[in-house]
């Protein structure tokens, strides 16, 4: 009898507790306007915030894999001195070994040297300083895209063929076939002087390489310079732009001291820190919007209070403590979350899918602005955790404590006075 | 029904629900606050792109010889008359300058780099950068000076100091090359390593002697004004009839595109705080309306006009929201005062000098972007008070006082 008795007791909250759930989603429909109004808020600040991060995201994907591929690559490995002044004499030696032991690396997909020196190259009359790079041509085809800006002629294939930036042949008056000569100062004071052919024209957008850079095969840069089993650089492309860093650091415990392993992020820092500065500025305006949309479910619920006073005022007087009350406001603040999510993520879902296949082209204006920042001449979208969650998970918070502080007058609502108002 | 009873009506209205009409009105003001501030960064970025574009030996319009831009070589140069100016009133001319710039190879006992060998006249170069740069050493004298000014970056790449010397290869007049070494007067430090790797700076006078010419290849005008561009360019393309006239516009063109772009993103920012600001709007102007369902009854019962019951609800909704604007333009005005020493973005340093930023942004306020989100925002105040008005005409007045 006494179990009996006492069963119905602890039933009580149980069903109280399905009840509220219930009475909370009746409560939503009961002023439809309003609910759609409200949810729409929260909707087209998960719409914008979702679709506009997604592009961010895939932004920086595509910025990032641009400026790594056109010719950086993931990892440059030099000589420890190199980073602080990139003089000649600081190149590594024992190239061949260092290269065995890189390529075997984990996390290596392609490793390559490079040689580099100032040089002054003629045409005829005219001479302008120019960096003349020695690489691998046939391997960094296959590993960097810079081959793609050819604009004239073909990559080198003879050794003493070489490829130069538009701006650097128009100011030499060189073309496609010309003969240049290259001289520098090598090895130990030594002066380098080599003739090359002009193969073919680049021209990348960025200005400082189309004028200034000079691209031929390592063994011409090599013998030229006195150099024999030695190079300045050994790029290294990893499995991805984000793998870097770590990836640098694995490198440079497997190499020891002789190496310095230089991420892209800091051969470039510019790209990342753009990245960083976009991402910012993106915060300071979500961050607005999301103010404003929570204001409006703040409003929300101060009339949800007013309307209600009399309902609360008899759901007290029948015995419900405030808390379910206010516990029961929550729910329908929940519920408000979960529809304003649903209609803002159906909203962003087409516009993400088309950023993501079809991506976004800049017009002629912008393109050469975007290859001057590194960025390819369409940016797609892409599905990522912060596009996501980003505007859904703030809004739950937002929408919780707008809807808990107006209703924390329940807790000292009066049931006969709020009996008495109307209804 | 007089206007002003409207009025007080709808003003009691308001005061009705102050706790609510207070959420609305916080909204608003954060809503056009954030859009003044924002803008104001915009505007100021803007600027600083057109001004370091224009500073960066542009100026607002420049003249060259034909073929010098896509071959620029002391051959496509033009003679300037020594007593010539620009014909333009003194208010709108910041001022001018004849300049030598040639590509030229710079060599130190190390290093060798490519550069853009620039000869001046430093009492005309307020106009451009080098007029306000820092630096340390001595500053070219005048245009007869045989030495060298040269950037930060510059020095440290050729591994060089004040009082060394370096050599300069260019080409002469006579398509000749010239090599002579040079001193350096003083190192500069600019806005962005950029501008310190390119430039070299010497005497203009001096230069020409070496070069063996009595010519320039530009001249750069800076005006006070960059609206006056136009007319100011007819003028110079009369004058130095065959050669190029071209304005910063044109010279920078993805710089003008992005400045540009600044004027459309303002309105980008406004249209998506707006719409988010728009659902509370209309949210609380509908309940306002529906919850005196029986006051409108019983107005339109004792004689009032349908179109009464429209402008006293379009009043209602204008009201809020002119307070709102007016209070939100207020604290935009005062953030930007608290940020009027600018936003340093020094921390993202070289990202910001890629855009065309500088690492200091200043915000900068306009009166006419003010008036434009002040109107648009009223527009849309009452534009969003339509659907709550319509309703509130719809309201039958038997049936409302029955309720």
């Amino acid at each position: 009898m006494s179990e009996a008795a006492a069963l119905p007791v602890r039933q009580a909250p149980r069903r109280s507790g399905d009840l509220l759930w219930k009475t909370a989603f009746r409560n939503i429909w009961r002023n439809r306007r309003r609910t759609w109004l409200t949810a729409g808020g929260i909707g087209f600040a998960v719409f914008l915030i979702t679709s506009s991060i997604s592009l961010q995201d895939g932004s920086y994907i595509d910025q990032r894999e641009s400026a790594t591929g056109l010719l950086t690559g993931h990892v440059q490995l030099v000589h420890p001195d190199y980073p602080d002044e990139s003089k000649f004499e600081f190149f590594l030696g024992d190239l061949s070994d260092k290269l065995r032991a890189v390529r075997s690396a984990p996390g290596v997909v392609a490793a390559t040297p490079r040689v580099q020196a100032f040089v002054l190259v003629s045409a005829d009359e005219r001479s302008f300083a120019a960096q003349v790079l020695g690489i691998d041509v046939a391997r960094e085809a296959k590993i960097i895209r810079f081959f793609e800006t050819l604009q004239e002629g073909e990559i080198p294939h003879a050794a003493d063929e070489a490829l130069i930036g538009t701006a650097l042949a128009r100011n030499l008056g060189a073309g496609v076939g010309d003969e240049l000569v290259l001289l520098g100062s090598g090895r130990r004071g030594g002066v380098a002087a080599f003739a090359l052919s002009v193969s073919g024209l680049f021209q990348t957008g960025i200005e400082e390489l189309d004028r200034s850079l000079l691209l031929t095969s390592l063994a011409t840069v090599q013998d030229g310079f006195g150099l024999s089993d030695e190079a300045h650089t050994i790029v290294v492309q990893g499995r991805g732009p984000l793998q870097a860093r770590p990836l640098a650091r694995e490198l440079e415990r497997t190499l020891g001291s002789s190496v310095r392993a230089r991420p892209w992020q800091e051969l470039m820092p510019e790209v990342e820190q753009g990245i960083e500065l976009d991402r910012v500025s993106g915060d300071f305006m979500y961050g607005i919007i999301m103010i404003l949309v929570g204001f409006s479910v703040v409003n929300t619920f101060i009339m949800v209070m007013f309307e209600r006073t009399h309902e609360f005022g008899m759901l007290l007087a029948l015995g419900l403590r405030p808390w379910s009350i206010i516990g029961m406001v929550q729910l329908e603040a929940f519920g408000l979350w979960v529809l304003g999510t649903l209609m803002g993520w159906l909203l962003a879902l087409p516009l993400v899918i088309y950023f993501i296949v079809w991506g976004i082209s800049f017009g002629d204006s912008m393109e050469q602005l975007a290859e001057q920042m590194y960025m390819p001449s369409s940016i797609h979208g892409a599905i990522t955790v912060r596009a996501m969650l980003t505007a859904p998970v703030v809004m739950f918070f937002a929408t919780q404590v707008a809807a808990f502080l107006p209703s924390l007058r329940i807790r000292s609502l009066n049931p006969v006075d709020a009996l008495r108002q109307e209804a | 029904m007089s206007f002003a009873l409207l009025m007080r009506l709808s003003l009691r209205n308001i005061l009705r629900h102050r706790r609510r009409n207070a959420m609305l009105l916080a909204a608003i003001v954060v809503a056009v606050g954030g859009v003044t501030f924002m803008n104001s960064f915009i505007r100021g970025f803007q600027q600083d792109l057109r001004d370091s574009a224009v500073n960066n030996l542009t100026g607002h319009i420049k003249v060259f010889a034909p073929g010098y831009r896509d071959d620029p070589g002391i051959e496509r140069s033009f003679y300037v008359a020594g007593d010539w100016r620009p014909d333009v009133s003194s208010g709108l001319l910041e001022g001018w300058a004849a300049r030598i710039r040639i590509p030229a190879v710079i060599m130190s006992e190390r290093e060798t780099r490519g550069v853009q060998l620039v000869g001046v006249d430093p009492s005309q170069e307020g106009i451009s950068f080098l007029g306000d740069a820092f630096y340390e050493g001595e500053t070219l004298a005048d245009e007869n000076d045989k030495r060298i000014f040269v950037g930060q970056a510059l020095v440290d790449q050729l591994d060089t100091k004040v009082g060394r010397r370096l050599v300069i290869i260019t080409q002469g007049a006579d398509g000749r090359n010239r090599e002579a070494g040079f001193r350096i007067a003083g190192v500069y430090d600019a806005e962005g390593t950029g501008l310190e790797k390119a430039f070299v700076f010497t005497g203009r006078a001096a230069l020409q002697k070496m070069l063996d010419t009595r010519e320039v290849t530009e001249v750069s005008i800076r005006l006070t004004n960059d609206g006056a561009g136009s007319s100011v360019r007819s003028m110079l393309l009369s004058y130095f009839s065959g050669l190029e006239v071209m304005g910063w516009r044109e010279l920078e063109p993805q710089i003008a595109a992005m400045f540009v772009f600044a004027d459309t993103a303002i309105f980008i920012w406004f249209a998506i705080m707006m719409g988010a600001l728009v659902f509370g709007l209309v949210n609380s102007l509908i309940t306002a309306v529906m919850e005196r369902v029986k006051e409108f009854g019983m107005l339109r019962a004792v004689g009032m006009r349908p179109g009464s019951v429209i402008v006293q609800v379009v009043i209602e909704s204008s009201l809020l929201m002119m307070s709102g604007v007016a209070l939100g333009l207020v604290v935009g005005w005062l953030l930007c005062q608290w940020m009027s020493e600018g936003l340093d973005l020094s921390q993202w340093a070289s990202g910001v000098e890629m855009v065309g930023m500088r690492s200091v942004v200043v915000p900068r306020l306009y009166g006419a972007d003010m008036m434009l989100v002040a109107g648009l925002s009223l527009v849309l105040g009452i534009v969003a008070s339509l659907y709550p008005a319509w309703r509130a005409v719809k309201i039958k007045p038997l049936e409302a006082m029955r309720r």
